[in-house]
């Protein structure tokens, strides 16, 4: 399990005002497994982050190759209760404390996100709590909202994931304004695909990230996302050309060459993902005049993504606001924050509540 | 003792609250209902506020929440069970796990049955039961080979169950009895957990799982 308890900003110890233990004002459990993390987390209606607690299933499916929706929706029936302990045990609390459930709703895998929202909605329904249902994606882009350097609107936000890849305006943070989004591959799977055809294992974002630092970015010209022709908007992205553009160059290379410039392989590859969302940022920013960039998206852990659109935005003179590692991969504590911008359901109104796989 | 029972390892949600002084307050779902699509996250709660309200009793005034464990259709077993783990916790009650074709087999009325849950993939979970006692603990087979086996064994069971419904043609050709398409028999019910609950062993609620009794598809590479 990992997380980042010990130095979270607001952690118990470090709060002011009242004792270690004393009732949070507004004390949100949020909980998430819409895909392969579970996730749970304490937050305040004031956005303090108290917890946020992370049982990564990346080892599990990686014996797999890939997310298997029903190993990853078993799994988080067997560790979501000691997930959401630990998440009340590190805030300081305890379920009385609570006074509201958040949960994601969808998008995502329909059986993996039961498991969450049938827990959310029956620990609220024994307590007559309000449940707040959230959009996995309306997290990701106001993450950055939490803790004592709060993300304020209006900003731009990038959201690269191996399941989302999009730009949105966000004026309010209770709701965004998605003006491009991948048209096929999201970055991450555009990651992963390439780091298989390059024999590196699941989940391969990470591992080519660290290939690629020995290689060389401009040894290979790879198509650079670029599919405004065919109908998108203009900050549409594309990705599913590019491993394929990998895939004929792996063949036409050979075996032998391919393994002696994997590195170079791995740096070209990285590096035409990365100029194509920083070219898409670079355009809306261009365009929709908002003072700040923030990234989420397990894709923004990628070391030269953090650091070309740092430079992008410098030369634009917009600031960025790159949120901590463990609050841009899937986690509960962007639900939370998320749920303090969407109104709550009275109990019993949500009794029948349902997740969706895709939200409107 | 007020127990708060439920089942969720076919189509329909079943619930149930049987109260401390013996009284039930039960949803029931149609027989008919068992064919159509599955939609607990949508019935399940509602199936439960209902039999409280109707038992005039709150989710705090529960003794013992009592839920099947399948085998079943996995992901509504998971709704059944996260709902269940959670109900326990937040109320610190006893969490008392049920198998659901023993709960099918307590319904049936007859001392031999035979409770068959649709496994999809044209195979159903079973069970046989002597009264309350298993005699054959709960596989996953086609309808065929349990007919074999039925006859291999020289048993008259009666069949019950979502299972039964679906593979009638193929189980009354082997002669198996089945029974009829309108007979309540057919739906795990919820008074049937709650009452089977007072014999079960209460367990910690984060190591209550369903019994999936198959592995998922995928293999790893
Ligand atoms: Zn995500």
């Amino acid at each position: 399990m990992t997380g980042p308890a010990g130095d979270a900003p607001g952690r118990p110890g470090s709060r002011t005002g009242g004792p270690r233990g004393a009732q949070p004002p507004g004390c949100i459990l949020a909980i998430e497994t819409s895909c392969d993390d579970t996730c749970a987390a304490v937050v305040t209606a004031e956005g303090e982050l108290l917890s946020n607690r992370i049982a990564s299933q990346g080892l599990l499916h990686s014996r797999y190759g890939g997310v298997v929706p029903e190993v990853a929706s078993r799994r988080h029936l067997e560790v979501l209760d000691a997930v959401r302990a630990d998440a009340l045990e590190t805030a300081g609390v305890t379920l009385s404390d609570i006074q509201t459930v958040a949960v994601t709703r969808g998008p995502g895998l329909i059986g993996a996100l039961l498991v969450g929202l049938s827990s959310a909605k029956a620990l609220a329904a024994a307590r007559a709590l309000p449940l707040v249902a959230v959009d996995h994606l309306h997290g990701h882009v106001v993450a950055g909202t939490l803790g004592p350097d709060a993300l304020e609107a209006p900003y731009l936000c990038l959201v690269a994931s191996g399941g989302h890849t999009f730009i949105a305006r966000v004026d309010d943070p209770a709701r965004y304004t998605v003006l491009g989004s991948t048209l096929d591959d999201a970055a991450g799977e555009a990651f992963d695909k390439g780091a298989r055809l390059l024999g590196l294992p699941y989940p391969g974002g990470p591992a080519l990230d660290r290939l690629a630092r020995g290689g060389n970015g401009e040894a290979f010209r790879f198509p650079r996302s670029a599919p405004a022709t065919t109908g998108g908007r203009d900050l549409d992205f594309s990705f599913s050309g590019l491993k394929t553009a990998l895939l004929y160059k792996i063949r036409d290379l050979g075996e032998a060459e391919t393994e002696r410039r994997r590195a170079d392989l791995a740096a070209s590859y990285q590096r035409a993902i990365v100029e194509a969302l920083a070219a898409r940022v670079r355009q809306a920013i261009e365009r929709e005049r908002l003072p700040r960039l923030a990234i989420g998206g397990g894709v923004a852990a990628n070391s030269e993504l953090r650091e070309r659109l740092r430079t992008v935005c410098e030369e634009a003179g917009v600031l960025i606001s790159v949120p901590p590692v463990e609050l841009c991969t899937d986690n509960a504590a962007m639900i939370g924050a998320a749920a303090r911008f969407t109104p709550a359901i009275p109990y019993p109104e949500y009794l029948d509540l349902d997740a969706a796989a895709r939200l409107p | 003792m007020n127990v708060l029972g439920f089942d969720t390892s076919t189509a329909v949600s079943a619930a149930c609250v049987l109260r401390t002084d013996g009284e039930a307050f039960e949803v029931f779902p149609a027989p008919g209902r068992l064919t159509a699509p599955p939609g607990h996250a949508r019935e399940l709660m509602p199936a439960l506020a209902r039999c409280l309200k109707q038992a005039g009793v709150g989710f705090p005034d529960l003794d013992a929440i009592a839920v099947g464990v399948g085998p079943g259709a996995f992901t509504g077993l998971r709704i059944g069970v996260s709902t269940a783990r959670a109900l326990a916790h937040a109320n610190a009650t006893e969490l008392l796990p049920v198998s659901s074709l023993a709960a099918l087999a307590a319904g049936s009325g007859e001392r031999l049955s035979l409770p068959l849950i649709d496994a999809k993939r044209g195979q159903v979970f079973a069970a046989l039961y002597d009264g309350a006692q298993a005699r054959w603990e709960p596989f996953a087979a086609a309808p065929e080979v349990l007919a074999a086996r039925l006859r291999a064994a020289a048993v008259d069971p009666l069949a019950l169950g979502d299972g039964s419904v679906r593979f009638r043609e193929v189980l009354e050709a082997a002669g198996v009895r089945v029974a009829s398409a309108e007979s309540g028999t057919h739906v795990v019910r919820g008074l049937s957990v709650c009452r089977l609950a007072a014999a079960a062993a209460p367990a910690p609620p984060d190591t209550v799982l369903p019994d999936y009794l198959r592995p998922p598809d995928a293999k790893p590479r």
